[in-house]
């Protein structure tokens, strides 16, 4: 069904694109997107705040240097074109010409320098921008990018998620950007949509943007998000009519219902770059059994894949058997995929030394979850895990903060945990695995306080490399030692999923889903 | 009058209990629940294993491959759960029902003895956690200090303890003034000893009720912590089947349900048996 869908979407969004395509399918303009956030965002500028939330109408109010179709393959946006020098150190910019900010006022290669500042100083992700020295300005539209260190993931980090253009005529006016009274009223940004209302826990509405730089587009006239926090309201606002379209969905069982029903579409397209992964992480740091790499491997062993994918996730979600998402063409998916395997997990805990006692038992952990929905994964551990003798206790989730704080500050034998790729592997994969970034107190750090001296050098190594080949055969070790030390046990993909009713044409299929300009979506007319 | 005289006759016990057996629905309520503490005591001998295993397939419907009530959402089977949960959903009703009435007898028994500006203050105490809400209060309770048992039948006890202590307040106020009390204050008995020994057994009764009907509303109380995720996971109680299978209650309604049903038959079982005891104990109605 999927699959079909798949399919399907992708023949609507070809067909959409050729000029002699039916009536049906070009493009119509005007008309008014209605969609959704789960979250009430903190503020709409994601220069200064990473998150889904802030992401999506950020794409629409702010353009980036580039954009991607759904190959991973870069194309211009506000970057006519873009080159990198020989030796990798310095990255040209070429903008188009007759950009202008929602104000009127240019954009020009001063606010490309001035976002680059900002993000680098301001934004969580330190790795995206942390090597970029200087943005040189040799004329109004060209940006010269000078780095310390060759540094391939910037590519992935000018999409619009993470290098929004932001005014400096707005934003440099010497307030701290994070909390710049601007990021949340009165926006004035770069992209296809302008900035009209956002009331939080309500709803963000913007409007299109005339002067947009792409001629014709947007076609929208307007796009309204709706804030629903609750799953099931999103759910019967997707079949009733109410709303156009949903992204983020991930409650397994609403995603089912709406894949039965005939007026709607259910697609798992476009969360690629997102790249969320469900895995088990395993406190490598704190004596005790979980030190040894046998007993991870041996946990492993006795947890039924399988059933996580088919019984918890109903098909939904994919297998992950790296940190790397599958949908990324540096996913390396022949390591060892630990199917279940009681006796060798048996085995495996007798070598390591933790004999059975006369009850049968080895030893006892516990298990958190950060995340009301892995709930069903911490019992599923435990229930598995008693099957070769270790006594798994499971730890009650309170809140997100708690769990948090418990987790950074390392007291803690298991969890279970969501974390996203975003994008190059740079960005959001090393972050795990780094022995440097072994952070008390901060959540998605190298909470496992795992250590590869090995691992931190082909991160290194990979993260300068500028030859693709050479990069994905880096991050192939990487990934060959990662499954055979097993800091975290990754068993799949986060089923996001977008639903949108058969009337929305173009829908954001993109790697960065809902975080992509949104400038080819359409209504259509019936 | 023969009959009379007969009454009369009779140890105070005796006739509670012919006042008890007189009320049907009280004996059938009676029945039920001996019922169901029999399946919590007995139940895991005679349906032995860990309810925590994945026994078969997930959403097995009832009476399918053996499994009399179905399995879970993980393919746990429901009636494992079920019998094992009967006596944690019991001893959590139990419990919070003894630190209930431990508390709103001290409370109320001294309010109501003592008088006077101890009373004041112990009242305003009272009507202080009268009106915090008590869901809300008893899940800060549990999310401040976890979700354990002993911390559920703690918070349970703390929201519920003022009730209890109007009642015991009011009783001592009316017994206090009588001439049996005056009488034994007369002998030389002491403070203590009036409280203890004199006051509190004739103020009991309706405290006994009250006591009953604790157990029933604690276990509902434990029953909707657990449906809000306020649950110790590691340990099966009804409320908690319910709450770790609500996301499937269109899917698979009888996770939800044979718990729900199982519940509601022991808080209505309790609630007929205070039904009783009120009858039996009440002495205006002993001439009915």
């Amino acid at each position: 069904m999927t699959t079909f869908l798949k399919a399907l979407a992708r023949s609507v969004a070809a067909a959409a694109l050729l000029v002699s395509a039916a009536h049906a399918d070009e493009p119509v303009k005007g008309g008014t997107l209605i969609t959704t956030l789960p979250q009430t965002p903190r503020h709409l500028n994601p220069a200064v705040q990473s998150g889904i939330v802030t992401g999506a109408p950020g794409a629409q109010l702010f353009a980036a240097p580039l954009r991607y179709d759904e190959d991973w393959t870069p194309q211009p946006y506000l970057a006519e074109s873009w080159a990198w020098s020989d030796d990798g150190l310095s990255m040209t910019l070429n903008l188009v010409q007759d950009a202008r900010f929602h104000d009127g006022e240019p954009i020009t290669s001063e606010d490309v320098a001035f976002s680059v500042e900002t993000i680098k100083a301001n934004h969580p992700f330190k790795t995206m921008f942390g090597v970029v020295e200087t943005v040189e300005t040799p004329d109004e539209h060209t940006a010269v990018l000078k780095l310390s260190q060759p540094h391939p993931a910037l590519l992935l980090a000018m999409s619009s998620q993470l290098m929004p253009i932001i005014p400096k005529h707005i934003y440099g006016d010497g307030q701290d950007p994070k909390s710049h009274p601007r990021n949340g009223q009165d926006v004035v940004g770069s992209g296809p949509f302008k900035f009209v209302e956002f009331t939080p826990d309500q709803q963000v509405i913007l409007e299109r943007n005339d002067d947009f730089f792409i001629e014709g587009r947007p076609y929208l006239d307007r796009i309204v998000y709706r804030i629903i926090k609750d799953a099931a309201a999103r759910s019967i606002g997707m079949e009733n009519g109410e709303l156009h379209m949903t992204t983020f969905e991930n409650t397994v069982r609403n995603i089912k219902r709406m894949s039965e029903n005939d007026s709607l579409n259910v697609t798992d397209e476009g969360y690629a770059a997102i790249g969320p992964i469900n895995w088990l992480a395993f406190n490598t740091g704190q004596d005790g059994p979980l030190a040894d790499k046998r007993v991870r491997q041996a946990i492993a062993y006795a947890l039924d894949k399988d059933f996580i994918l088919n019984a918890i996730m109903l098909g939904l979600s994919q297998e992950a058997k790296t940190g790397i998402h599958p949908g990324s063409p540096l996913y390396f998916p022949d390591v060892n995929g630990y199917d279940l395997d009681l006796d060798k997990a048996n085995a495996l805990l007798d070598e390591a030394g933790y004999p059975k006692d006369a009850n049968g038992i080895r030893f006892a952990l516990t298990i958190d979850h950060g995340n009301p929905t892995t709930k069903p994964q911490a019992e599923f551990t435990k229930a598995s895990l008693a099957k070769i003798g270790i006594d798994v206790s499971v730890n009650s989730f309170v809140d997100f903060p708690t769990w948090a704080n418990k987790i950074s500050n390392h007291d803690f034998d298991m969890t279970w945990d969501t974390v996203f790729n975003w994008g190059d592997p740079v960005i959001g994969v090393h972050r795990t695995y780094d022995s440097q970034n072994i952070k008390e107190g901060v959540i998605w750090s190298n909470t496992q306080q795992y250590a590869n001296p090995k691992i931190d050098e082909l991160m290194n190594a990979a993260g300068q490399e500028i030859d693709p080949a050479k990069r994905a055969e880096l991050y192939r070790e990487f990934q060959e030692i990662l499954a055979e030390d097993l800091p975290v046990y990754w068993t799949n993909t986060l089923p996001y999923h977008t639903i949108y009713s058969k009337k929305v044409g173009n829908p954001p299929l993109g790697i960065w889903a809902s975080s992509s300009p949104y400038d080819l979506v359409y209504l259509k007319d019936e | 009058m023969s009959d009379q005289t007969q009454i009369k006759a009779r140890s105070p016990f005796a006739e509670a209990f012919e006042m008890f057996r007189r009320n049907h629905a009280a004996v059938a309520g009676l029945v039920v629940l001996l019922l169901i503490v029999a399946v919590a005591i007995l139940g895991p001998f005679l349906y032995p294993g860990n309810p925590f295993d994945m026994v078969w397939a997930p959403f097995t419907p009832p009476g399918q491959e053996g499994y009399l009530l179905g399995t879970d959402y993980l393919g746990r089977d429901i009636l494992s759960l079920l019998i094992h949960g009967a006596k944690v959903s019991l001893t959590v009703g139990l419990a919070a029902a003894f630190v209930t009435v431990t508390i709103g007898i001290t409370v109320g028994a001294l309010a109501g003895f003592y008088r006077g500006l101890i009373e004041e203050a112990l009242m305003r105490f009272t009507e202080f956690f009268q009106v915090l809400p008590t869901l809300l209060f008893s899940m800060v309770i549990v999310a401040l200090f976890g979700a354990s048992l002993t911390m559920i039948t703690i918070a349970i006890g703390l929201v519920s303890w003022p009730a209890v202590a109007r009642i015991t307040r009011a009783e001592f106020l009316r017994i206090r003034e009588l001439e049996y009390v005056t009488a034994a204050r007369a002998g030389g008995v002491r403070n203590g000893g009036l409280i203890f020994k004199v006051i509190l057994p004739n103020a009991l009764p309706p405290i006994i009720v009250q006591a009953a009907l604790m157990v029933g509303s604690a276990i509902l109380f434990e029953a909707g912590l657990s449906f809000l995720g306020l649950t110790d996971p590691n340990v099966a109680s009804w409320g908690q089947i319910i709450g770790s299978n609500r996301e499937y209650i269109l899917d698979a309604s009888y996770t939800v349900t044979v718990p729900g049903v199982a519940i509601f038959v022991t808080v209505l079982a309790i609630s007929l048996v205070g039904d009783g005891l009120n009858d039996a104990l009440n002495p205006k109605l002993r001439q009915r």
